[in-house]
């Protein structure tokens, strides 16, 4: 009897360790930051809308010029509780006047603040992650132009066990993966390089899938149903399916789609509404190739 | 004769239940406000048709997509009584009665915009497509500011 209870004891201390050790949050490594060069903020701003960073980031209801103000402040309503996106401007007390170029790199990528804890993944880093280190680098030398906002958004209302940021590491050994989630487009005629550049905004930047795909009970995006409608964070909603396919925007043509994102209208004069208002405005601001390419991408995704 | 004031009195208090009743419209909001937001919505397509050169200008038309959408904003804003925010076929926001003055301000922004374009377009409609999007543009403008907050989805 000793003796089981021995051996319970052990493997529990064993699975512990082993929880601590793959909890640590990561970081870059230096042979992957070796060949960081400066960023260009000229090419960071297309970097900055392509990533939805004043949607979530600029005051509540920012409109115009104030969406370049990034205090903070927006919440994220989720099952887990609810998410207040931090000041990000220059602001030497609230924001990141102090941070490096590394830093703000393992932010985006890893997920892991200059303190070294793990960020909650309501900032969108598992989409993040796909992104070129260099553009991430163009988007902090833009950010740097922006106006520093002083000004501490509120702590984020989550209760245990959601809260323990340690315990987001074993998340992130499941849920951040680096690879694209598709790997080729349904038909060979899609002319391959605009497929792939759509692939880049939206899997990466533009973090589509966080909201139009399900999510498993532990808040992991189910990749099998990648981009295939989800129930929204709360309430009854359904964020709707962007796959073509019937059940999704099949019937939209590529020039549907790219005008939807410049306008903001439907093929049949529906405009858009919530949420998906902001992110078109976003989408608005890039160049008409890149409108074009995500449309490509979709076009070419199965709904599953 | 004191018998005569009340009957007045009574007749008109009716009269004023009845039209009361008349500017409620109908027993269901819901449908009425779907309809008229359907009208929209087609306005917004022969507008928007036109404005992409799918379909072909014409002024009475550009007339008819201003007329159409400065009818609603002026009638819309009153087809959201309290208690018709739970209907399970509505997509009105919650919001639109938590936030009334928000909601209203939107609305007012819609019928200004409708209200210039109707003036601009005159007798005939706007004489030309750039006539017709100087002052259609902003109409459209409006749908989106107003779905974000007061529209589910």
């Amino acid at each position: 009897m000793k003796r089981v209870l021995l051996g319970l004891v052990s493997l529990a201390a064993i699975a512990a360790v082993v929880a601590w050790v793959l909890s640590a949050p990561q970081t870059l490594s230096e042979t992957a930051l070796a060949n960081l060069q400066p960023g260009d903020a000229v090419r960071g701003e297309q970097v900055f809308w392509a990533g939805g960073c004043a949607s979530c980031h600029a005051a509540p209801g920012a409109k115009g010029e104030d969406k370049l103000r990034l205090v903070g402040g927006v919440k994220l309503e989720s099952p887990f509780g609810d998410f207040i996106a931090p000041n990000i401007s220059m602001s030497a007390p609230d924001g990141l006047a102090n941070w490096s170029l590394e830093q703000f790199a393992n932010a985006m990528l890893k997920g892991t603040s200059p303190d070294g804890q793990n960020y909650f993944p309501a900032f969108p880093y598992t989409s993040y992650t796909r992104m070129e280190l260099q553009d991430v680098a163009d988007l902090f030398a833009f950010m740097k132009t922006l106006p520093a906002v002083d000004g501490k958004a509120p702590d984020h209302e989550v209760g245990f066990p959601f809260n323990i940021r340690r315990a987001v590491g074993l998340w992130k050994v499941l849920f951040l993966k680096e690879g694209p989630v598709i790997a080729e487009p349904l038909t060979s005629e899609t002319d391959l390089a605009v497929w792939q550049r759509g692939r880049y905004l939206v899997e990466g930047a533009g973090h589509c899938g966080e909201c139009h795909t399900p999510r498993n009970p532990v808040g992991g995006l189910e990749l099998a149903s990648w981009l295939s409608a989800a129930k929204a964070p709360v309430g009854n909603g359904t964020i709707p399916d962007i796959t073509a396919s019937e059940k999704g925007i099949g019937s939209w043509s590529v020039e549907d789609i790219a005008y939807y994102l410049e306008s903001g209208f439907t093929p049949d004069y529906d405009s858009v509404g919530g949420e998906m208002v902001s992110v078109q405005e976003n989408m608005a601001k890039l160049p008409a190739s890149d409108r074009e390419a995500i449309a490509v991408y979709l076009k070419n995704i199965p709904h599953k | 004769m004191r018998f005569l004031k009340y009957g007045i009195a009574v007749a008109a208090l009716a009269a004023a239940s009845l039209s009361l009743n008349a500017a409620a419209a109908s027993d269901d909001p819901v449908a009425d406000r779907k309809a008229v937001m359907q009208s929209v919505g087609a306005a917004a397509g022969l507008g928007g048709g036109m404005l992409k050169g799918q379909i072909e200008y014409t002024p009475a038309a550009g007339k008819a997509a201003i007329s159409t959408m400065n009818a609603a904003a002026h009638t819309f804003g009153g087809l959201f009584p309290d208690g018709s925010d739970m209907a399970d076929n509505s997509t009105a926001a919650p919001a639109i009665w938590d936030d009334r003055a928000g909601f209203d301000a939107e609305l007012a922004k819609f019928a200004a915009a409708t209200g210039a374009a109707a003036k601009a377009s005159g007798k005939e409609g706007p004489a030309d497509l750039d006539a017709f999007k100087a002052v259609f543009g902003p109409v459209l403008g409006t749908c989106k500011s107003c779905h974000e907050g007061f529209r589910v989805k």
